[in-house]
């Protein structure tokens, strides 16, 4: 029984390695598609270095996944040697951008993600230099093919900065948060490591994935369901823009069905938690292997899904209830829904590989206790920036608004964020906390930062709102 | 159930750490719902209405849900958890100031097996095993004093022990920026107040949740001699500016031109550029003056506070200006501040000094025609003086915030880079014979103390010329 038990996962290694091999396929596709933009300018420019960097990246992502399915050294090698090559293209990408725009690309969320994934791709070489955390570029690269794609469809212009940006503390600011954000998100990585470790069921880790869908589908359905149909953005292909209908309000148009298509894809999702609580709650273990089946529907429904969002975003005009005609829409105007959309593929693509090469992955972490330290001291390090960084905004409020805190959403959420990691740093040095209560409070904290990166940008409205585009 | 257990009660809620994260998870909670729930200050009033029924909205301004960050409740909570650190602060501090000022020097059996880091040595000599353990403990970097209990000497060292208050360091950090944040939400205030070219104003509408009704007189009033803006290429805003005057009874005490991110401060009340626009008060208007007695009528620019001189002598000037009038019992009133339908009296001063009051009523006939005068005059055109919107802001508790904030950033780094460490030595009696017993701990950071304490094992195993006994099994 239990050979072909071990049978079947060697089979279904190789039916991994097809999958994630197809996933990035389709993901460089989808760059390739969009990032269509013309690539003029000298071959040492910024959007060169951007698509080199992207390109390097995408290839380190997969030699990192492929060292994660396989445990093949050789090929963690190369995918260092790519993410150095990657993170030298992206320098020079930032380099280039800074001169050109004679100032530090902090300003809109294109650069900013432009500077998080240096940051990121910085600390992955360091996690894996200074701590020997080989794997955790399975986690991080994809992290930043997915930003670099997502950089690809924003408006990349360089824009003179409007008056209240005009300041050297926005600088300040904002480098502080880009790498108090690029600590929280390797001290998530760490910490979803210590849960493997540490022998945290597949299970588990299945309901914490699909938690994860069933979140980013729900917010995208509440805000966006109409009656059937999804609003998006409309964007005007001539000018580059969103189409507003006065200030801070753009224009949504509805594509026809595509918000019934989401609802199918929260139930794919719903289905392995459900199958998942009923298995915990009556005891009935051989549910879950339904439910790993269902989870792998739900991937297949997610990728088909975002397949066809690509397909009637890039064809078609929509009408909306605001305005007459038609008008159409375009990737980057709706960046939050890519990025959920994508996000939550990956993140169902790790799961799989943790279900199928869990012990040749835990083969090759480092020790549960290790994780558990270095994710301390990397929340040690964060947390510190974390505090500068609201400081350093709440000064310049000060100096532009005439307030220091005006409790707009941004703001709020980043109190909150830094509520979070304070309490995991105050129940671990006061009470003790370690392992796993300390792992959780880590990837509580990672999904706090999370929404309060983008969530609070495209969900809630405020001040902040100009960071949109 | 007297007054003393009462307190006791009450005593015992607040000193504890639970009461403190209880309290800070319900700040926590209700700022996050105040940023999904739109608020009065920040949102507009219609927005409210599109967006929630009418007995929705009734209950949420009952309930303070729409200004949930300026309500008494919300400010309760945060003092309560002032309260709590304070109280949690205050009943932990006898044992940290014991810890610094007496801290355990003798290492009595029950508190050498408390420790998580000893080692034994088998010694002969007692004076020369102790006289190894000081040289061992001073090559880590510890000077360590001779210390006895009942006729037994031992060796006390120990380092970077203000690390202990690290903790009160933080909370008080905390509190500064609280209590700050707590007095501006008492004595604090933040408005709006729009100023013309060549106006002076001193009241501001405060930025609250009432809509705009209440206001405020400032001690000085605030003129603006100009304002403008500039524009990049793109016609994106490149620059405001207004070049303001603060006057104090009447004079003059303080001209700043301001631009955004650079306000000016003047006894604690700051001023910033907020908006900028077009008022509806002329700076210059151009009339056609055309003489009565038949002729080409010439062009007049009449600035609004001076004259101008036609071509026989007179002197025109404006007298009122009224953007939007209409006409009630012979008497002209102001309808609305939109300059599309004006009225304009004018004064025309001979050579003898007599003035003659003409109007321009815009409804009837953009002409003086039909009013005894040597001309007819009529509007042409009109240059609209800058208004600045500007912000004022009066927040002195922003001195305990940042304050708070240096503290802070003290105490985070005494919290994570100061580790007290703290080590003993003393001579016990085995099986064998005498043994020294050398013993450590540290506050944090268990792994580079180990090979602290590696290290002095090393030292004492060469000067003494024995390896450290091991443990029993």
């Amino acid at each position: 029984m239990s050979e072909a038990r071990v049978e079947q996962r060697q089979q279904n290694g190789t039916v991994l390695l097809v999958l994630v091999g197809l996933g990035i396929a389709f993901a460089l596709l989808v760059a390739l598609l969009t990032a269509a933009k013309a690539h003029t300018g000298p071959i040492y420019g910024e959007a060169n270095m951007l698509y080199a960097a992207l390109v390097l990246y995408a290839g380190a992502a997969a030699l990192y996944m492929g060292y994660g399915v396989t445990g093949i050294e050789r090929y963690v090698n190369s995918a260092t040697v790519l993410t150095t090559l990657g993170f030298l293209a992206n320098t020079a990408a930032v380099a280039h951008r800074w001169s050109v725009a004679g100032r530090p690309p902090f300003s809109n969320m294109y650069e900013m993600l432009l500077s998080f994934v240096w940051t990121l791709a910085l600390l992955t070489l360091i996690a894996e230099r200074a701590y020997k955390v080989k794997i955790i570029g399975s986690i991080t690269m994809p992290i930043t093919v997915v930003s670099v794609i997502l950089m690809q469809l924003l408006p990349s212009d360089v824009r003179p900065l409007v008056p209240a940006l005009q300041s050297t503390w926005l600088q300040v600011h904002v480098s502080l948060a880009m790498l108090s954000y690029a600590a929280c998100a390797v001290s998530f990585a760490l910490a979803m490591m210590f849960l493997v470790q540490d022998g945290m069921k597949s299970e588990s880790f299945q309901a914490l994935t699909s938690t994860g869908t069933i979140a980013i589908y729900a917010a995208m359905l509440i805000t966006r369901f109409r009656g059937g149909a999804l609003a998006v953005t409309a964007y005007d292909l001539e000018s580059k823009a969103e189409v507003m209908v006065s200030r801070g309000h753009p224009l949504f148009i509805q594509i026809p069905d595509l918000g019934w298509l989401y609802l199918l894809v929260l139930l794919s999702a719903l289905a392995p938690l459900a199958l998942y609580v009923v298995g915990q709650i009556k005891k009935m273990p051989e549910l879950f292997d339904a439910g790993s089946k269902a989870m792998f529907i739900s991937i297949v429904v997610q990728v088909l899904g975002l397949a066809i969002f690509v397909a009637r975003v890039k064809n078609g005009q929509y009408a909306s209830p605001d305005a007459d005609g038609f008008y159409r829409t375009a990737l980057p105007a709706n960046p939050f829904l890519l990025a959920g959309i994508v996000g939550s593929i990956l993140a169902g693509l790790l799961y799989l590989l943790l279900l199928w090469r869990r012990e040749g992955l835990q083969r090759m972490l480092p020790p549960a206790e290790v994780l558990d330290r270095v994710t301390y001291k990397i929340i040690g390090i964060a947390f510190p920036l974390l505090t500068l960084m609201i400081a350093a905004g709440a000064y310049w409020a000060n100096q532009a608004w005439g307030s220091y805190w005006s409790w707009d959403p941004k703001e709020t959420w980043a109190a909150i964020t830094w509520l979070v990691y304070a309490g995991y740093l105050h129940m671990r040095i006061t009470r003790g906390w370690k392992g796993r209560r300390a792992a959780w409070f880590a990837i509580l904290g990672f999904g706090v930062v999370i929404f309060t990166f983008f969530g609070v940008t495209y969900l809630l409205p405020g001040l902040h709102a100009y960071a949109a585009g | 159930m007297g007054l003393k257990s009462l307190w006791n009660k009450l005593y015992d809620t607040l000193s504890s750490v639970k009461t403190g994260i209880f309290l800070i998870i319900v700040v926590g909670i209700f700022s996050a719902i105040g940023t999904v729930i739109l608020q009065r200050p920040t949102s507009e009033p219609e927005d409210l209405q599109r967006n929630y029924s009418p007995e929705t909205l009734l209950w949420l301004d009952r309930l303070g849900l729409t200004d949930i960050f300026h309500s008494g409740w919300f400010l309760v909570l945060l003092v309560l958890f002032c309260t709590c650190l304070i109280f949690v602060s205050l009943d932990r501090w006898p044992n940290a100031w014991k810890a610094y000022t007496k801290p355990v020097r003798f290492a009595t059996a029950p508190f050498r097996a408390s420790l998580p880091f000893t080692a034994k040595f088998n010694a002969g000599n007692e004076a020369a095993a102790l006289s190894a353990a000081e040289k061992a403990f001073q090559k880590v970097g510890y000077s360590p004093e001779k210390v006895s209990e009942g006729g037994a000497s031992g060796l006390f060292g120990e380092r970077q022990k203000f690390a202990v208050f690290s903790v009160y360091v933080v909370h008080l950090s905390l509190l500064l920026i609280f209590a700050g944040y707590i007095l501006d939400g008492f004595v604090g205030y933040r408005g709006n107040i729009q100023v013309t070219e060549g106006q002076a104003k001193n009241v501001i509408v405060l930025r609250d949740n009432k809509g705009g009704s209440t206001k405020k007189e400032l001690p000085f009033f605030i003129r603006c001699d100009a304002a403008g803006m500039e524009s990049y290429a793109d016609g994106s805003p490149k620059k405001w500016w207004s070049k303001l005057a603060l006057l104090e009874n009447g004079r003059e005490v303080v001209t700043k031109t301001i631009i955004v991110n650079d306000p000016l401060t003047y006894k604690g009340i700051r001023i910033y550029q907020a908006s900028m626009g077009q008022s509806s008060t002329p700076r210059l208007l151009t009339f056609a003056a055309a003489p009565a007695a038949g002729g080409e009528p010439v062009m007049v620019d009449v600035p609004i506070n001076g004259k101008a001189t036609l071509p026989d002598g007179e002197s025109l000037s404006v007298l009122r200006f009224v953007p939007d009038y209409y006409i009630q019992d012979n008497e002209v009133f102001q309808k609305s501040d939109d300059p599309e339908n004006p009225a304009i009296q004018l004064g025309l001063t001979d050579a003898k000094g007599e003035t003659k009051k003409l109007w321009i009523l815009y409804a009837q006939a953009n002409s003086t025609q039909g009013q005894a005068a040597p001309y007819i005059f009529s509007i042409k055109n009109a240059k609209w003086a800058q208004y600045t919107g500007l912000e004022v802001s009066h927040q002195p508790g922003q001195f305990g915030v940042w304050a708070g904030v240096v503290v802070m950033a003290f105490g985070l780094m005494l919290a994570f880079y100061a580790q007290h460490t703290r080590v003993w030595a003393t001579i016990i009696e085995s099986e064998g014979g005498k043994q020294l017993w050398v013993g450590g701990t540290t506050n944090k950071n268990r792994d580079r103390f180990q090979t602290k304490f590696e290290e002095i094992k090393a030292e004492l195993a060469k000067e003494l010329g024995t390896p450290a006994s091991k443990p029993k099994a």
